[in-house]
């Protein structure tokens, strides 16, 4: 299990990251953040659209109701130019943390 | 069957709950659960798991409006404001809201309410600081527990007695030989002259009594933090003093003290052989001694300081009187070991004294008083530093308080009971739109509390102003600042709790239990069992007063009788002045200088002797017949006087006569004895003493008794009348009394002041009243008498407070009934009967609850005295009469007052 405030703090740079792979709807973003962690990360999934909500609303994304080929309504969510620096600092920062970790975590070297 | 669709449907209605979410979220979350249910579909759960499953994934509708609200807010904690917080009940802000409308509106209730409230609150808090001072006596000296002062039991000719004094050598042989011992000191007030030390600097003369020789490690054992100095060698050198902030202030003002000189007057030797006034050093200031402390100290000298005057004081083991010694011991010492190896240090004292003195010591033990029990457990111990503190006023006035904080928990109970049937439809409305009796109940007890708190507040005032009265009387220190001790603090809080859980609990009770639909439809509510509980919180009340007023004029009448005509002397005008300085000049001259006081046409007598009633340790003779044996011989205590003091103190004589200065020489041959003496000297009677002659210890001359006087009550009249001697021996005199007519006072005084000046030039002029010298004798009498007095007068008030708040209510309860009788021809007078009726009955219960209950706690408390009055019915019926008449003078006022208004108001809407 990961903590709550950790998939909190990891759930903007996961979105931005899947979104860069383009036009994508809500459903099929929790989807594929489940399959990718292997149901290791849990979320409750409707608590995904207030983050997409936010970040359209800090110009990291932007969206457009589609009609599917079903008749239903879906809500197409797209990187905006801003939204992809954003993704690049989140990935230094997220990098430099799973850096200096792994340093830490690094077996001893050994002398025998 | 389960429909999808409708499920689908019904789960989006549910959505609308949560204010946050607009149609578009809505309709995203709904494409969402639709994707999922497909999806799970697809992997073959049947279409009712699939919705339960993707429902349960998805998020309840509160969560995901919590979300939303977050994801667009600036507030810090995020909380939605539809939402409850963790720690605080729904409605909150309502129940305030309706809680401070309903005492805005109802300012004469909501004001008993508080008032009683505070003043009970006041009354208990002022005890609790006074009981804690009392109970934290000296536990704040690091180490207290295995800190002890010694004290010796001992049997000799006067008797047997255990005191608090041991000898001076016994420090220096405990620190010597007990190697348990971390540390023995000695404390030694200054010998002749304790309670007048005489103090100069410069213009600065006062006499002080708060001062003490102290060992240079006292500050290793008893916690007294410097200021400016270090404790360390500050008490080693000769003629050193440490002063306490305080003493600082007094003598030095706003220069540093600390290194300047400081002259002090220091007795060591009785009949003013030995009188030194001397420059001391000071070399420490300290925090001025805490209140409770046993050891209250203004100035500390060396005890290096004695020995150029007492040479032998470290190795005098026969003269004990008056030095005080403290010992630590090691962390894991057994004390009850420690005290049994004493014992070796007491038979040494006792062998020193029998080789001096010839005497066999009967007993001579030595025990250790921890540092803590000083004060509360050491009624049986003579000779002080401080006189213990007494259990049974602390049980009274606890009592007493609690008495107080009853009476207006009462009231607040019996008000907000009667006002309850006002708010039946408020009630009734919360609990149609779905209020649960548990969220009732808590805004009651809510109310309840947001009044008591009010009361505390207003307590904290009153609290302020009744500390001023109580130190005075009760002879302590206490302070606001006492209140942040951790102790008071929690008890304070309970306080709240406990008076606002008793207050609240009631009304809360009656609201809950109406029926909702009763009440809207405008049915009265039965009210039967909520009356009668009302009745027995007035009769409750009032007992509890009438009682308080019982006890209160039984002990008043007692302190009369102890101070009136059967004392057996005149305590009335009498000015005293205390010769502390220049004595000889008194011995010598006393006649000329009564002569020179009496010039005053308002001062019509003057009379000079050793002591005066009232006066604490008194000096005796031992009386024999033959040349030797004073041992065995009995003990009388001797007031020594000229030959007017019989005569202005107006002692009456039963045999014989009194001293009389044309009738031979009285003053070389003649004693007066009292009647208890004629008993004590094993005469049958007063006429078998006469001309009987006996030799005093003190001067070893025979003298004949020539008269024999009534038993006066020289120390008051708690305790037996002592066998006395009388005597005219000028070699004691120090007290100077005059009789006065009291004109012009301010006058008198210049004219007294002078002649003071004239005669005892550069001593500090004090005088005193006779009738509060002995007043002395009955302190805790006439604290309790005093205290007793306004914490009744207090509850009285509230009680009268409440039945006011009562009877009105009742008044406005029956307004048309009231105003019907008048228009059908009653008169103000049927109307005023008819409401006082009631009343009349529950006082005339409380009467009968309470006058028994006054009468044991009476007898009880009067046992303690030897002469006694007998509780009178008059105190009873001056109680009762006065309860009815307070109380039908409220309730009576109320009745008036309805009575006089026109009826057509009351009845117009009707």
């Amino acid at each position: 299990m990961v903590s709550k405030a950790l998939i909190a703090a990891s759930t903007k740079p996961m979105i931005l990251s899947i979104l860069a792979g383009g036009e994508i709807y809500g459903y099929q973003i929790i989807h594929s953040m489940i399959e990718i962690s292997g149901g290791i990360l849990e979320w409750s999934e409707g608590t995904i659209y207030p983050v997409l909500h936010r970040l359209e609303k800090d110009g990291f994304i932007r969206s457009q109701w589609k009609m599917s080929n079903n008749g239903r309504h879906r809500k197409y969510y797209r990187l905006t130019a801003f939204g992809r620096k954003e993704l690049e600092k989140e990935k230094k920062q997220w990098m430099s943390v799973h850096n200096v970790l792994s340093k830490l975590w690094a077996p001893l070297p050994s002398f025998d | 069957m389960f429909d999808l669709e409708d499920a689908i449907k019904s789960w989006r209605k549910n959505l609308n709950h949560s204010e946050s979410l607009e149609d578009g979220a809505k309709t995203e979350l709904e494409c969402h659960l639709r994707d999922k249910i497909e999806f799970l579909l697809g992997q073959g759960r049947s279409e009712e798991e699939a919705f339960a499953e993707a429902v349960s994934k998805i998020g309840t509708p509160d969560t995901l409006g919590t979300e939303y609200f977050k994801a667009t807010t600036r507030h810090l904690s995020g909380r939605p404001p539809w939402q409850q917080s963790r720690w605080m009940p729904p409605l909150l802000s309502n129940y305030i809201k309706i809680g401070l409308r309903k005492i805005r509106r109802q300012k004469v209730y909501s004001f008993i309410n508080i008032v009683g409230l505070a003043v009970g609150l006041a009354c208990c808090a002022v005890i609790i600081l006074y009981v804690t001072n009392e109970l934290t006596y000296d536990s704040y000296h690091p180490d207290a527990e295995r800190s002890f002062r010694i004290g010796a039991h001992t049997i000799n000719q006067v008797g047997e007695h255990r005191s608090a004094t041991t000898p001076a050598p016994l420090a220096l042989e405990l620190k010597a030989s007990y190697p348990q011992v971390e540390q023995a000191i000695r404390i030694i007030p200054p010998f002749e002259n304790a309670q007048n030390t005489l103090v100069v600097r410069g213009e600065k003369r006062f006499f002080e009594t708060r001062i003490f020789f102290a060992d240079p490690e006292v500050f290793e054992v008893l916690h007294i933090p410097f200021i400016y100095g270090t404790p360390k060698g500050a008490l080693e050198a000769p003629n050193s003093v440490v002063l306490s902030e305080g003493m600082a202030a007094k003598y030095f003002g706003d220069e540093l003290a600390l290194g300047q000189t400081i002259q002090i007057e220091i007795d060591y030797d009785i009949g003013n052989a030995n009188v030194r006034i001397e420059d001391y050093h000071v070399t420490g200031i300290v925090r001025n001694a805490p209140t409770n402390t046993h050891f209250k100290y203004d100035m500390l000298l060396s005890t290096s300081t004695i020995n150029r005057f007492i040479p032998d004081i470290d190795t005098d083991w026969v003269h004990w009187h008056g030095k005080f010694t403290y010992v630590k011991l090691l962390p894991q010492s057994d004390p009850t070991e420690f005290e049994g190896q004493i014992q070796r240090a007491a038979a040494m004292a006792a062998q020193k004294f029998t080789e001096r003195f010839g005497r066999e010591v009967q007993l001579n033990e030595y025990f250790l008083e921890p540092l803590t029990r000083i004060h509360m457990y050491s009624q049986d111990i003579r000779r002080q530093l401080e006189a213990p503190g007494n259990w049974y006023y602390l049980y009274i006035y606890s009592f007493t308080a609690f008495l107080i904080l009853l009476i207006g928990c009462m009231n607040f109970i019996n008000l907000s009971a009667a006002l309850s049937t006002t708010r039946t439809q408020e009630v009734g409305l919360r609990r149609v739109v779905g209020a649960q009796t548990r969220q009732l109940i808590n805004q009651f007890l809510g109310e309840s509390f947001l009044i008591t708190a009010l009361a505390f507040v207003a307590a904290f005032g009153l609290m302020w102003l009744l500390l001023i009265p109580f130190n005075q009387m009760a002879g302590t220190e206490l302070t606001l600042a006492g209140l942040k001790q951790p102790v008071v603090l929690a008890s304070l809080i309970g306080l709240l709790f406990f008076v606002g859980i008793i207050s609240g609990s009631y009304p809360a009770f009656i609201l809950t239990a109406f029926k909702p639909a009763a009440v809207l439809q405008g049915k009265s509510v039965t009210k039967s069992r909520g009356a009668l509980i009302q009745k027995f919180l007035v009769v409750g009340q009032f007992a509890i007063s009438i009682f308080l007023v019982i006890c209160t004029l039984t002990v008043f009448k007692q302190l009369d009788f102890m101070r009136g005509q059967a004392l057996g002397f005149d305590t009335e005008q009498k000015l005293l002045l205390r010769v502390k300085s220049n004595l000889n000049h008194l011995r010598r001259d006393y006649e000329e200088i009564k002569k020179s006081f009496m010039l005053h046409p308002s001062i019509y007598g003057a009379t000079v002797s050793s002591t005066v009633p009232g006066d604490g340790d008194q000096s005796g003779y031992y009386l024999t017949k033959t040349d030797e044996d004073f041992r065995k011989a009995p003990w009388l205590t001797v007031i020594t006087q000229d030959y007017d003091f019989m005569q202005e103190y107006g002692i009456r004589v039963v045999a014989g006569r009194g001293f009389d200065r044309n009738l031979g020489n009285d003053q070389k041959e003649s004693y007066i004895i009292n009647l208890a003496a004629v008993e004590a000297l094993g005469f049958a009677t007063p006429e078998e003493a006469l001309g009987q002659s006996f030799q005093a210890s003190y001067h070893r001359q025979f003298k004949r008794i020539v008269g024999i006087v009534d038993n006066f009550h020289y120390r008051g009249m708690r305790e037996l009348v002592e066998p006395m001697i009388l005597d005219i021996e000028d070699s004691l005199f120090s007290t100077i009394t005059l009789s006065i007519r009291i004109k012009d006072m301010r006058e008198l005084m210049r004219h007294v002041v002078a002649k003071w000046e004239e005669h005892f030039p550069g001593v500090p002029f004090e005088y005193s009243f006779l009738d509060e010298n002995f007043d002395r004798e009955y302190r805790y009498e006439a604290q309790m008498g005093r205290l007793l007095g306004i914490i009744t007068s207090l509850g009285f008030a509230i009680a009268c407070l409440g039945l006011f708040g009562l009877a009105s209510f009742v008044v406005r309860y029956r307004i048309k009934e009231i105003g019907i009788r008048k228009v059908l021809g009653a008169s103000t007078a049927n109307i005023v009967t008819l409401l006082s009726k009631k009343f009349v009955w529950l006082i005339l219960a409380s009467i009968a609850i309470a006058s028994p209950l006054a009468l044991y706690a009476m007898n009880r408390w009067l046992q303690d005295f030897a002469y006694r009055i007998k509780p009178t019915g008059i105190v009873f019926l001056v109680a009762a009469a006065g309860a009815m008449a307070i109380a039908l003078g409220t309730v009576g006022f109320q009745g008036v007052r309805a009575a006089a208004a026109n009826p057509v108001n009351s009845l117009r809407d009707e």
